[in-house]
């Protein structure tokens, strides 16, 4: 694209083909852009509801499909609370992609261990597919997931069919259990305790709510994984994604466009990280 | 770089002349205040050179308080800003590197920057609470600018810094070329009174190179009292030729409205769950200082304050921040 005739404010407009209901809070919405949209994994988007407002959300669909893509929205706030109100065929507004993404071919040959939590999974199911594609290269890959309840949990097909794939394995916990439930309960962290990984030549991926990125690093560092191992996909205020507007910031770092994937070592001297 | 002269007489008539092609800015002086006005041919005698300095900012020439960035627009005519400070030049060289960076150029910010000759003043005197000498910035501009102006008596002396500018100085009428090194030695003269009177008055001052350190390791007591008297009013941001950050606003038919907005106003890093890492007012105060004196240089390897004092000028809580660096120090 000629730099001097592309705005970085103007979004591209995407119809929405599908809203899929994942949980109580939780859709996804299909859309289809007006131009391929191509993005790497773990990098976000701004998604608009027009003159409404926009909200930064990382694409859950894979990045090799470009004419199509699934973001996944928990409702939360008033941009997303409209979201949610949305149907098939409303459009939409994209900006982007924005960011640092994961680095997927520095996890070659190696065993990968994602923990996620909440919405979190939305991400990491965009991960997921990449690394189901270049499962070849990559040794193993455990995902750890954890939901308040149940009902709250995301893609629930996800699990039995990452569970039929060679080299990969999910497993699921709940915070609040119910009569259906007969998995294990906890955090997320709890299922921590029982993976076989060599860690050494591993990698993690951490992705969910604030408390569970802090609480999950720390249990990554007792088990023994160095702070260069650890991928952090840090969630702030990013309004702009462009690094300019300064909502985002940590410490001296614009997050939507020095992250949001970081490693834990990157950022682990700034204090504010956690808050 | 060289030095050229006009008298002041023909410096304002070869004004009047490129106001044909350009939009002028003059700092004019009225009884309040020193401010930027569009020049007028005949009030040219309001227009004071080499004094520090004008009310507005640079940056509110390339960031408007509120622009709509998404609709195409006619282009606008060339500028010259005349008699800008080099607090403020320095200054600009900070929202460069946020605005025109290799990946995310703001075609806004771009257009106005390549659309604006700076005619810089190399200050004479001083304002109370001028202080750029302490984070190493001059009261005079060498770089950064097209031009420089040293005006003495009814002549004028231009330091000519770029292309751009002697490309301006082609078509002022009358113009007279001086001796580069009798110029420059009138200039250092000029420039040595002022890092005088500015040394004097900046005694106590912490160096640049420290207030890192400094700010970095004060405690919750120092901003929790001088937080006591900010109100959140964002004047202080406002009027800071480097602060800069902003809000986009959705409107209908995906058009985006790009607003100044600032870290010092409740909820600027709220996320939608709520969270709110500066919900406290004395953690937005410190915020502040932690991006100008930490995490920018830490970026850009450039403090984000020149010195300017606009901030302390601006406070309606009085709140003085080189009181608060001296009492960290």
């Amino acid at each position: 694209m000629d730099s001097h005739t592309y705005n970085i404010y103007k979004p591209l407009r995407a119809t929405l083909e599908e809203v899929i209901e994942e949980s109580p809070l939780i859709k996804t919405f299909v859309l289809t852009p007006d131009e391929e949209f191509v993005f790497k994994t773990g990098q976000f988007i701004e998604l608009s509801v027009d003159g409404v407002g926009e909200a930064p959300f990382t694409p859950s669909s894979s990045p090799l499909v470009t004419d199509r893509l699934e973001v996944t929205v928990m409702k939360t706030g008033y941009v997303t609370g409209i979201m949610h109100e949305l149907k098939p065929g409303a459009v939409m507004g994209i900006r982007g992609p924005y960011g640092r993404g994961y680095p997927v071919s520095e996890f070659e040959g190696k065993e990968v261990l994602i923990l996620g939590g909440g919405c979190g999974l939305a991400p990491i199911r965009s991960l997921l597919f990449t690394l189901e594609h270049m499962k070849d290269d990559l040794e193993k890959v455990i995902l750890c997931y954890g939901s308040k309840t149940p009902a709250d949990c995301i893609y629930k097909p996800l699990f039995s069919r990452l569970n039929s794939i060679d080299k990969f394995e999910a497993h699921r916990t709940v915070d609040i259990t119910d009569d259906d439930w007969d998995g294990p309960v906890g955090v997320a962290t709890i299922l921590l305790d029982n993976v076989k990984v060599k860690i050494d030549n591993s990698v993690a991926v951490v992705c969910g709510p604030p408390i569970m990125m802090k609480f999950g690093t720390i249990r990554l560092l007792e088990m023994g994984y160095r702070d260069e191992q650890i991928y952090l996909s840090m969630e702030k205020n990013m309004s702009c994604g462009l690094g300019k507007c300064g909502h985002c910031m940590m410490g001296e770092f614009f997050v939507c466009k020095d992250g949001p994937v970081f490693t834990y070592n990157e950022i682990k001297h700034n204090p504010e990280i956690w808050t | 770089m060289f030095y050229a002269g006009i008298r002041k007489e023909d410096w304002h008539r070869s004004l009047e002349k490129l106001l044909t092609t350009y939009d002028i800015f003059v700092p004019v002086k009225d009884e309040f205040s020193l401010d930027y006005e569009p020049f007028r041919p005949d009030q040219a005698e309001r227009i004071v050179y080499n004094t520090p300095k004008p009310a507005t900012p640079l940056k509110n020439f390339f960031l408007p308080v509120r622009e709509n960035v998404t609709s195409s627009r006619a282009g606008s005519k060339p500028r010259i800003i005349i008699g800008v400070p080099n607090c403020d030049i320095e200054a600009l060289m900070l929202l460069d590197e946020i605005y025109l960076d290799e990946v995310f150029a703001d075609p806004w910010y771009r257009s106005r920057r390549n659309n604006t000759i700076l005619v810089a003043s190399d200050c004479y005197t001083v304002n109370d609470h001028c202080h750029c000498l302490s984070y190493g910035v001059k009261p005079w501009s060498m770089a950064h600018a097209d031009m420089a102006i040293l005006a003495e008596g009814d002549q004028i002396f231009l330091r000519v810094m770029s292309e751009t500018g002697r490309e301006i100085a082609e078509q002022l009428t009358d113009i007279y070329s001086v001796d580069d090194a009798a110029a420059d030695s009138y200039a250092e003269k000029r420039h040595s009174e002022a890092e005088e009177l500015l040394t004097a008055l900046n005694a106590g001052l912490p160096d640049y190179t420290a207030t890192g350190e400094i700010i970095q390791k004060a405690g919750d007591q120092i901003w929790e009292k001088y937080a006591a008297k900010c109100v959140s009013c964002g004047a202080c941001t406002t009027i800071c030729p480097t602060c800069s950050c902003f809000l986009l606003i959705d409107k209908p038919d995906f058009e985006k409205v790009k607003q100044m907005d600032a870290c010092q106003y409740p909820g600027f890093e709220r996320v939608a769950g709520g969270e709110d890492a500066l919900f406290e007012l004395h953690r937005r105060f410190r915020n502040r200082y932690m991006c100008k004196y930490v995490w920018r240089p830490q970026k850009f390897n450039s403090l984000a304050c020149t010195g300017c004092g606009r901030c302390i000028e601006a406070c309606i809580g009085k709140i003085n921040k080189n009181e608060l660096f001296m009492e960290l120090t």
